[in-house]
């Protein structure tokens, strides 16, 4: 879309971890993701859960920012996760992040965790 | 009576009345018997109203109190675009029941603005709970209230209650209209205000609201709030408009305001009244919007969209 500009606002970086128990993928978002960049972030999410990981972590910790279109890219992403058979997990939301998850009852749909250690931990 | 049968107060089962009571006692007497005359039917009852007319319904009902659920409405109707959703939230709880609520958002001490903004919930009630099946008063103080309150009371109720006299409301607007005084466009921002104007900027947009709102004295979790609201405004503007919009800025001693106006059209007067299912992929940002502010005055016509945002700012405790 013509408005999907704000690429430079969010940077991704994306791991696969090899844990004792189970790998599992961790994509971690740095910056404001809102909706001039939210196509941007799907691209990597849709990239990320192709791959049919059992689970896929989001780190939250370094995001300042978080709008609702980028809100509906990880609910999309939840979706195929679920069907998928697989777990999609957030970790580390700040508070704004974490109280916007909240209002919009996110947060009972997708589980989320103090920290990325949490998360794995189950 | 085949100009009764005909009338929106008896098609369904929704009744949504408007009670014009003079006295305490008469407030007393008439809110009690309505909510024990629920509880007598078995019905879910629910009352939020200013926090000194709590203990007063609460007197009059005695034991039966306690099966009433209360609610201040100077907080739960703070925002009076809050109220539909926590009405519909205590249906959700009882569900295949009929309930009764009793609501009073409108108080003579409201400014201008919240006025406004609750007359607008009034006339909403009717789209939200068209059909359900529920049955909801709301008292209206005649010897504090002005004329024009009570005049846009009678156009907001398909029933009215009156002198204890029950009746239809020949005021009622059918089809469904707001009336002028909540759908007229807003006063203008006064001319100190700032304005920048956006394009896909919305990073700006959020500094500058932020970098206002701590000028102004909001805690900084309410300065966040602001940030997202006035984001997702903006956001709207990009996810359905090709044109620019223009955020304007403005406080005077009691609340910081933020106003965002597009070409956009908004066309369901309940958007972001209601809560989206959280799986929606769509429908969050306005329920975010009306979610996190104190105020917002939303007027959407052919030559676009207003969303004015208001937050309040807390005084310092005075002393003594």
């Amino acid at each position: 879309m013509w408005y999907n500009s704000g690429v430079d606002l969010l940077t991704t970086s994306v791991a696969t971890v090899e844990s004792d128990s189970e790998p599992y993928t961790l994509v971690e978002l740095t910056g404001e993701a809102d909706v001039t960049n939210c196509d941007a972030l799907r691209d990597v999410l849709d990239g990320e859960v192709a791959k049919q990981p059992p689970m896929l972590i989001l780190d939250l910790g370094g995001l300042r920012f978080m709008d609702s279109s980028a809100l509906h890219v990880i609910l999309r992403a939840n979706r195929v996760m679920d069907r998928q058979g697989g777990v999609l997990a957030l970790a580390s939301p700040r508070e704004p992040v974490a109280k916007m998850l909240r209002l919009t009852a996110a947060d009972q749909l997708i589980p989320v965790y103090a920290s990325v250690a949490d998360a794995t931990a189950g | 009576m085949a100009e009764a049968a005909q009338s929106p107060a008896t098609v369904g089962a929704f009744r949504h009345v408007g009670f014009f009571y003079r006295t305490p006692a008469e407030y007393a007497d008439t809110v009690a018997g309505f909510l024990g005359a629920g509880l007598a039917a078995d019905e879910p009852a629910f009352a939020a109203v200013p926090p000194g007319k709590i203990s007063l319904i609460a007197d009059a009902l005695g034991a039966d109190a306690r099966h009433v659920e209360f609610a201040d409405m100077t907080e739960i109707g703070r925002n009076p675009a809050w109220i539909i959703p926590r009405v519909e939230a205590f249906a959700d709880r009882h569900p295949g029941r009929r309930v009764r609520y009793v609501g009073e958002p409108v108080w003579a001490a409201r400014p201008p603005a919240e006025l406004r903004e609750a007359t607008r919930h009034e006339a909403l009630v009717n789209l939200a709970f068209a059909g359900a099946d529920a049955e909801i008063l709301c008292p209206y103080d005649v010897a504090a209230l002005g004329p024009a309150v009570l005049a846009d009371a009678r156009r907001t109720h398909p029933l009215l209650l009156s002198d204890g006299r029950p009746g239809t409301s020949r005021d009622y607007a059918v089809p469904f209209h707001l009336p002028s005084s909540c759908s007229r466009p807003l006063p203008a921002p006064p001319y100190i205000a700032m304005s920048y104007t956006y394009r896909t900027d919305l990073s700006r947009v959020r500094a500058l609201v932020l970098k206002h709102a701590k000028e102004a004295g909001l805690p900084d979790a309410r300065a966040n709030d602001l940030v997202l609201a006035v984001s997702e405004a903006a956001a709207n503007t990009l996810r359905h408009t090709r044109s620019s919009g223009t955020l304007t800025i403005w406080q005077d001693p009691n609340e910081i305001i933020c106003e965002i106006h597009d070409e956009g059209v908004i066309t369901d007067p309940l958007a972001g009244r209601r809560r989206p299912p959280p799986d929606a992929l769509g429908g969050h940002g306005l329920w975010l919007v009306h979610q996190v502010c104190d105020l917002v005055e939303l007027r959407s016509d052919s030559s676009g969209t207003t969303i004015r945002m208001h937050m309040w700012i807390p005084r310092p405790r005075s002393a003594g």
